[in-house]
């Protein structure tokens, strides 16, 4: 791994590591609140209908059991009542407030017990009676009967110049499930009527205060939410699932703190997924390769109570320079629950389809892939809104990823290289991701003991947020690492948006380097007090030792002192750091180049990834363990999505079967080799003070087309239907 | 997950005395618990074999080996001697699962794992298995990428998951089981686990009070020439698409026995009789292991949709055969 002269600071463990390993970091369900009540959803048997009757004596009868909540008995939530209002809330479907049953899995009720075990027990006790409607699950029924949205024109798509090669093919994904170890669970307690304390499994605190005020009805200010710890997100925790309001229902009908962890099967229902996709990508090409046009269609699955609305064909307007462009897309209802964001939302899998396509066309120019992108990446301004870069190195990335991978040493005609009863080839990928930030608030608190804590609500979910935090406030502060402490992951801390959409630490960056520039100018003023040369010194030279603060050069001040001037009190500097007017003038990505080389074995179709190389700018890299580690996940992902990933449906049956992780295959260390990571380009200060985009997502965006089309090289089938099981490569 | 007793044996006698049908043995616990969990497993008593004098070692003999009943996956798979005589069955259970569950799961818990299908785990679907008379799922069901291709009945289409059993049963294994009113008796391995006809209900032929005491292994020439083949969607973890189990005793390029058995096609592991003897005196060739396979072939009847199965088996055949015959 290079470029380490851009790091703030060097590799080091992660600052929630003792308290992950140890187990003494609580996640959302660990918390031992007294007089905890447990929870567990009874879901509907049927893909569509309404519910007649609910049988609830059995579960009744149960030793143990408080209170079963249904459409028939809760709290009320007013905003259910009222269809705008209930929109606004962003909250899925109408939970216990309907008989309407929309999907198979969707909660029908909830069972309140003293002990997890009475709870699941009476659950597995209720059933009910319904009347049951026409449903469609299957995508290939409803696919063609979707209207497509269309994106602004560029040029006129619809020409076909003459002697133009055209590669124009149809590109499919089936649903795929995020499935963190740790299930979505939620604690609730209503401590008094109008104020709720929530440990909730979620990648954004202040978001959940957000929603649960607007379905709750009481000021977000009363709702404290606590989401120490995550065992994974990948976007499932981007929203307020039906866990949250359920657990918040059953402790106001209860009076008790009620626990409601969902379980592995619930998890493939009531936690999003990414959507199955069919894409159809149309690219023409003059002899020397150069793209003349692009058509890229999408459409995409969604429940039938929700427009989930993801757009696939966004990275087609943001890598290549085609002259002539065309993008639509749409949601296709089926009669499953709604789908969410998934790690790279939209482009993983639009990159499937755009980067397939771009091998295709290589093969059909007889242009080496690599050289075709070089010859259609626009790395001076964003192809579509036509803003500069303000920073670009994809093709630093494609070059550096060639040598690192022997790229010019691969045999480039297709199934030429054997070894034994193995086929062996090369391929590549490209991907891109427009980098954001959003407004977010920290603080830097110095105690008299020295001590240092960074602070913020935004939530960890596993990316190294908080390592990164400390890396740039030891960076920033000079303070020992022993003396640095971090915060996170609460609604009483300093405001930050949702942890997703790799904007996590960019956002962050900004308010954590401001914080601790702000307790250095606090610091130099409560210095100067005592002595005179800090009242002209520059604050952001002041260092925090162990005993005391010192500039170099001036005598030190002691934290005896600092203290005795500030009364004993902590000194606390809270900072909110939003973007500016910076994408009005410049556009901001993040991209990536990956190189594999996979076998696939004559008789059994087996696929092994041998090699795989992926090289990454992510702006500057504030702590490259971390930064690699969230790359080495994402191809780990891709792989997973390339060749086995599938939620299963049955169709006949509007019933997904397989949902446990036996059936559902997530790819394992053995289809996993030691992923080769390298990162190049540089700090981008346009869009945070640190100079990071954000590496939260680019590993995945580019690694399954880099797979299929490896797997085209070495066995001369294409295939465009993911995933690629030996049934298919055999 | 239904309420239980649970009990600690001492010994066999107490073990034997408690079992009835709605009683359930508990070894390392990797199947039944998942089951009962989802409901699918409802006994009303527990009853726990460690520590009930059955045995967890290995009893080696010039005529052959007994694995003891309570002897770990982990540990038969790691054995010296298991290594030695009968690599096959060594190589089958590293195919299986995983080495958490390895170390946990006994021998005679995975004789009597349950067969797999993804319907027969979903309690909110028609199963004969779990519920007789409501029909099959799997039958006309979209998603038969797990299910049978040879043995099915219109009752029921699973299929049997062991890696460890398809091995035992190329090497002719013998179950010995104890009960309180029939004794001791030995199960052939070909006997001991069902197909579905009209009853799905029951994976195995062991009566509902008899224990397994241990599994058999009679010597045999194959040590030098076996290969166990699995296909399926991930490399480690995962069930079998369709494996296959290959021994063979070589004269020079001449076979002089085979056994041939399969996982992840049927209700029980099946042992390719025909393409047996078909091979038996032939050369150890690709052309003749071809012929074979089409004889292998020949006998399956896939489903709706899992007709691809037929080219996997056909793929892994011949590459154990061709494993087999290079040598370990």
């Amino acid at each position: 791994m290079g470029s380490t002269d851009k790091q703030i600071a060097p590799p080091q463990g992660r600052v929630e590591a003792w308290y992950k390993v140890t187990g003494s970091g609580k996640y959302a369900a660990e918390y031992n609140i007294p007089e905890l009540a447990h929870a567990v959803f009874v879901t509907s048997t049927i893909p569509a209908g309404r519910i007649k009757q609910l049988h609830l004596d059995d579960a009744r009868q149960v030793g143990g059991v408080i209170d079963i909540i249904s459409h028939l008995h809760r709290p009320e939530v007013s905003v259910m009542l009222d269809d705008k209002a209930f929109k606004e809330s962003k909250f899925t479907f109408k939970l216990f407030h309907t008989d309407e049953v929309y999907f198979k899995g969707q909660p029908i009720a909830m069972v309140i017990a003293e002990t997890p075990e009475e709870a699941a027990y009476a659950a597995s006790l209720v059933t009910a009676d319904y009347s049951e409607s026409a449903f469609n699950t299957d995508f290939e029924n409803a696919w063609s009967k979707t209207t497509l949205k269309t994106g602004k024109d560029r040029g006129n798509p619809d020409a076909s110049p003459a002697n133009a090669i055209v590669v124009d093919e149809v590109y499919q994904i089936p649903a795929e499930v995020h499935h963190p170890m740790e299930m979505h669970a939620t604690i609730a307690q209503w401590t008094s009527d109008n104020k709720l304390r929530l440990w909730d499994k979620t990648q954004g605190v202040n978001m959940v205060q957000k929603t649960m005020s607007t379905l709750m009805g009481i000021p977000k200010e009363n709702i404290e939410v606590t989401a120490e710890f995550m065992g994974g997100g990948f976007g499932s925790g981007l929203r307020v699932w039906a866990n949250t309001l359920a657990a918040t229902l059953g402790s106001k009908q209860t009076g008790r703190p009620v626990k409601l962890v969902l379980t592995r099967p619930q998890m493939f229902s009531l936690s999003g997924y990414r959507p199955q996709s069919r894409q159809r990508v149309k690219l023409t090409a003059d002899a020397s390769g150069k793209l003349t046009g692009l058509i890229h269609q999408s459409w995409t699955g969604t429940s039938v109570y929700e427009d989930f609305g993801e757009d696939v064909t966004r990275i087609s307007r943001l890598i290549y320079g085609a002259e002539n462009l065309r993008t639509e897309s749409g949601d296709v209802k089926l009669n499953l629950s709604t789908p969410t964001y998934m790690r790279a939302p939209g482009e993983c899998s639009g990159a499937f389809g755009l980067e397939s396509a771009m091998d295709e066309l290589s093969y059909k120019l007889k242009l080496d892939p690599v050289t075709l992108r070089m010859a259609n990446i626009s790395d001076q301004k964003h192809p579509d809104n036509g803003k500069p870069w303000s920073t670009h190195h994809l093709k630093d990335a494609l070059n550096k990823g060639a040598q690192m991978i022997g790229w010019n040493d691969r045999n480039a005609t297709p199934a030429q290289q054997t070894d034994g009863l193995w086929q062996v080839g090369y391929g590549m990928a490209v991907g891109m991701w427009n980098a954001g930030r959003s407004k977010a608030s920290a603080a830097a608190v110095l105690h008299p003991d020295g001590s240092v804590t960074i602070q913020t609500a935004m939530t960890d979910i596993g990316t190294g947020t908080g390592t990164g935090m400390f890396n740039m406030a030891e960076a920033t502060l000079g303070v020992p690492k022993d003396k640095l402490h971090i915060e996170l992951g609460s609604s009483k801390l300093p405001p930050a948006p949702n942890q997703g959409g790799s904007t996590g630490l960019s956002s962050l960056s900004g308010a954590v380097i401001d914080a601790c520039n702000s307790l250095q100018q606090k610091l130099a003023q409560l210095a100067a007090g005592t002595n005179k040369a800090y009242q002209t010194a520059d604050p952001k030279q002041i260092r925090l030792g162990k005993t005391e603060i010192s500039i170099a050069g001036k005598e030190g001040v002691s934290y005896r002192s600092l203290f005795a001037a500030a009364n004993g009190e902590p000194i606390y500097a809270e900072v909110t750091s939003a973007p500016g007017t910076e994408k009005e003038t410049w556009a901001f990505a993040t991209s990536a180049a990956h190189f594999c080389k996979v076998r696939v074995h004559r008789h059994t179709g087996k696929v092994v990834v041998d090699r795989y190389v992926c090289v990454a700018d992510g702006g500057r890299v504030v702590n490259e363990k971390a930064a690699a580690n969230q790359v080495i996940g994402s191809v780990a992902g891709g792989i997973g999505m390339a060749l086995m990933e599938e939620r299963q449906v049955d169709h006949r049956l509007g019933s997904l079967v397989g949902d446990d992780l036996a059936s559902y295959h997530f790819a394992v260390n053995a289809d996993v080799p030691i992923v080769e990571v390298a990162f190049v380009g540089e700090p981008d200060t346009r869009l945070n003070p640190a100079g990071l985009k954000g590496l939260g997502e680019i590993g995945i965006i580019g690694a399954a087309p880099a797979i299929t089309n490896a797997i085209y090289n070495a066995t001369g089938k294409r295939h465009r239907d993911l995933p690629l099981t030996p049934d298919k490569t055999v | 997950m239904k309420p239980f007793s649970f009990s600690r044996e001492p010994d066999l006698t107490g073990l034997l005395r408690d079992k009835t049908a709605t009683a359930a043995f508990l070894g390392g616990g990797t199947n039944l618990v998942d089951l009962m969990k989802k409901g699918i497993a409802e006994p009303d008593r527990i009853l726990y074999t460690q520590g009930s004098g059955l045995s967890s070692t290995l009893q080696v003999a010039s005529s052959g080996m007994t694995l003891g009943a309570l002897m770990t996956n982990s540990a038969v798979a790691a054995n010296p001697e298991i290594q030695q005589q009968f690599p096959l069955l060594s190589k089958a259970i590293l195919a299986g699962a995983s080495p958490q569950i390895r170390n946990m799961a006994t021998t005679a818990g995975n004789l009597l794992q349950r067969t797999r299908c993804p319907y027969f785990y979903n309690t909110s679907l028609p199963c004969n298995k779990r519920e007789p008379g409501t029909g099959c799922s799997a039958l006309q069901g979209t998603e038969q990428r797990m299910n049978a291709i040879i043995g099915w009945s219109q009752t029921c289409v699973a299929v049997h998951p062991s890696d460890m059993c398809v091995a035992l049963a190329a090497l002719d294994a013998q179950v010995l089981t104890e009960s309180k009113t029939g004794g001791l008796k030995t199960i052939p391995f070909d006997q001991f686990h069902r197909l579905p006809e009209t009853d799905a209900t029951r994976d195995s032929n062991l009566p509902t009070d008899a224990v397994i005491t241990g599994v058999q292994l009679a010597a045999n020439r194959f040590a030098r020439h076996s290969a166990y083949v699995k296909v399926r969607d991930r490399t480690s973890y995962a069930f079998a698409l369709v494996s296959v189990a290959a021994a063979l005793e070589l004269d020079g390029s001449t076979i002089r026995q085979v056994r041939l058995a399969s996982g992840g096609v049927a209700h029980k592991p099946w042992r390719w009789t025909a393409a047996e003897q078909y091979l038996t005196g032939k050369k150890a060739a690709p052309d003749q292991f071809a012929k074979a396979a089409d004889l292998v072939l020949a006998e399956t009847k896939p489903l709706a949709h899992n007709g691809f199965k037929k080219s996997l088996l056909r793929g892994a055949f011949i590459t154990a055969l061709e494993e087999a015959t290079q040598g370990a």
